[in-house]
């Protein structure tokens, strides 16, 4: 039997002299989708950032199918990698973030096809067709030729998506994806995360949004202070939690909405 | 009335206005027929060229090399910053009209230029100082490194105006840091940094008129060289003038289409107001319109 996707060991993160993640060890399989969620300063952020290494961490490992993220062995010494062998990895993880930062100087069109011309080397008039197709599954085909200034959030956050993809990941990372977003604008983005997660789409999303994790995630994570408090089936997690921390937080949470 | 002062700064301008214009008009030492007379003449002309082709070449090189400097400022490896922060000290502190007659002189302290193992090895080639500074090459060499050191700071201040999520978003896309810099950074830095590179282009046209002290024949030299012979000093210093004003006018009307086209699609209302219009605006308008 395949190993998991991606595997977290280990994982400790400090900023400065504040440990920000304190021995995090996860298991991503394929096709399956999980949701962190936490109070902020948990570490979720974090701990996402460092799975693409953004964030270096201070110890443990990531590995992508067995290949650990951002190091490699030489002989039997490890070696971090240079900033270009670590893009070769990235490629390979796809990433959505809070603020959606598209290229500003570029169209929609050209946000999705300036990494696979760039990077992969597609011939252009390929990847404007495949770019097509996936504007047009998040809905943004009518606007290709928009530049982000002239769109709302959730348009460039669906945009941003599309970027990703056309990258052809193996897996995505959204790092609080709606946060940013009017809360009339949340709905059209969680839409395409769902049809997405429908598609098959291997998904690590850290997320405040409790009713797209129970609906859509296959595990949910519960962080604080740095460690995975609780996991499992959303449905167990959500609506059973047996730690305290977890009750006060999922009670807090309802509070709010 | 309600504001009394601005009325009476009004008539206080309005005659000093009157007062200059009657001096134009009417004071015979201006000689207005002998300016009409060289306005176009040959060597005013061929002046005029000189000034904008020594322009435009020491903005290129030094843009050029003001990138270079930018990207070792703000690179990870110390000597590059090093050296990069030496040649902005050197070159912000040195007056270019120092350097130009420096340059110029350049064979006195090197009368060989040659390329090969350095500290007494092989070389490879060889050229002969005097014939390689004339003083057109002299000339460039001090606008173009005076103003690369300027440019450098300009262009580091762009560069770090992008926001890193733009460089974290190029990360995860796959693209390789020299691939980010030049997709991703440096057209937006460019864009940040077009209004300060259209005020240095037109600093830069009044600073090649000190190329005179070279006996480089450029617009204000030509005109010298004239009025050494006819003296008839000033109608020939408002023929520079009026072809000095000219040109500024036209860099300044070149630099707001430039940066019109470049912010197509960022500020799309920006776009619709006509140039003449902008070029009169009031100060801090873009800003204002930019919080909006």
């Amino acid at each position: 039997m395949a190993g998991p996707l991606l595997k977290v060991e280990r994982l400790h993160k400090a900023f400065g002299t504040h440990e920000v993640l304190r021995g995090i060890d996860l298991e991503i399989d394929e096709g399956e989708v999980m949701c962190i969620v936490g109070p902020s300063g948990s570490g979720k952020s974090t701990l996402l950032r460092c799975l693409n290494y953004l964030e270096k961490p201070k110890s443990g490992a990531v590995f992508l199918k067995d290949e650990p993220i951002g190091v490699r062995w030489q002989g039997d010494r490890l070696y971090e990698m240079t900033f270009d062998q670590l893009a070769r990895q990235r490629r390979r993880m796809g990433m959505v973030f809070q603020g959606f930062h598209l290229f500003p100087h570029k169209t929609v069109l050209e946000n999705v096809i300036e990494a696979p011309i760039i990077v992969n080397r597609t011939p252009r008039r390929k990847a404007v067709e495949e770019a097509m197709a996936l504007l047009e599954k998040v809905g943004m085909k009518d606007r290709a030729h928009y530049h982000p200034a002239q769109l709302s959030g959730g348009q460039q956050q669906r945009t941003a998506i599309a970027r990703s993809l056309a990258m052809r990941p193996e897996l995505m990372l959204f790092d609080e994806p709606t946060s940013a977003l009017d809360p009339e604008l949340v709905g059209e983005v969680l839409a395409t995360m769902h049809q997405l997660a429908d598609e098959g789409m291997t998904m690590v999303v850290v997320t405040h949004e409790m009713g797209f994790a129970r609906e859509v995630a296959d595990e949910l994570v519960f962080m604080d202070e740095g460690v995975i408090v609780e996991q499992g089936k959303p449905a167990d997690v959500l609506l059973n939690p047996q730690h305290e921390r977890t009750q006060t937080f999922l009670a807090r949470m309802r509070e709010e909405a | 009335m309600r504001h009394p002062g601005h009325w009476i700064g009004a008539v206080v301008l309005f005659i000093c206005a009157a007062v200059f214009l009657e001096i134009l008009v009417t004071n015979q030492n201006l000689q207005w027929p002998v300016v009409a007379s060289y306005l176009f003449s040959p060597d005013i002309l061929e002046g005029l060229g000189r000034t904008i082709l020594l322009t435009l070449l020491s903005m290129v090189i030094g843009l050029a090399v003001g990138v270079v400097l930018a990207i070792m400022r703000l690179s990870a490896n110390r000597l590059f910053r090093v050296v990069s922060w030496g040649w902005i000290w050197f070159f912000r502190g040195v007056p270019p009209l120092v350097q130009m007659i420096f340059w110029y002189n350049f064979a006195l302290l090197m009368p060989e230029v040659s390329i090969g193992i350095p500290f007494g090895g092989p070389k490879l080639a060889a050229w002969d100082t005097n014939t390689l500074i004339s003083p057109f090459s002299a000339a460039i060499l001090g606008l173009a490194f005076t103003e690369s050191a300027y440019a450098a700071e300009m262009l580091r201040a762009g560069i770090q105006a992008v926001s890193g999520g733009q460089t974290e978003a190029a990360a995860t896309l796959g693209m390789t840091q020299l691939q980010t810099l030049r997709r991703i950074v440096l057209p937006q830095a460019l864009r940040i940094v077009i209004p300060p590179i259209g005020n240095d282009t037109i600093s830069m046209l009044k600073f090649t008129s000190l190329v005179s002290v070279l006996a480089l024949p450029d617009l204000l030299y030509s005109a010298q060289m004239i009025y050494a012979r006819t003296y008839q000093t000033i109608p020939l210093l408002v023929v520079a003038t009026l072809w000095y004003l000219v040109l500024t006018t036209v860099l300044t009307v070149l630099e707001h289409a430039v940066e019109r086209s470049f912010s197509v699609g960022e500020t799309s209302r920006r776009a619709h107001t006509p140039w003449w219009q902008r070029l009169f605006r009031r100060p801090f308008a873009r800003q204002r319109e930019q919080a909006a």
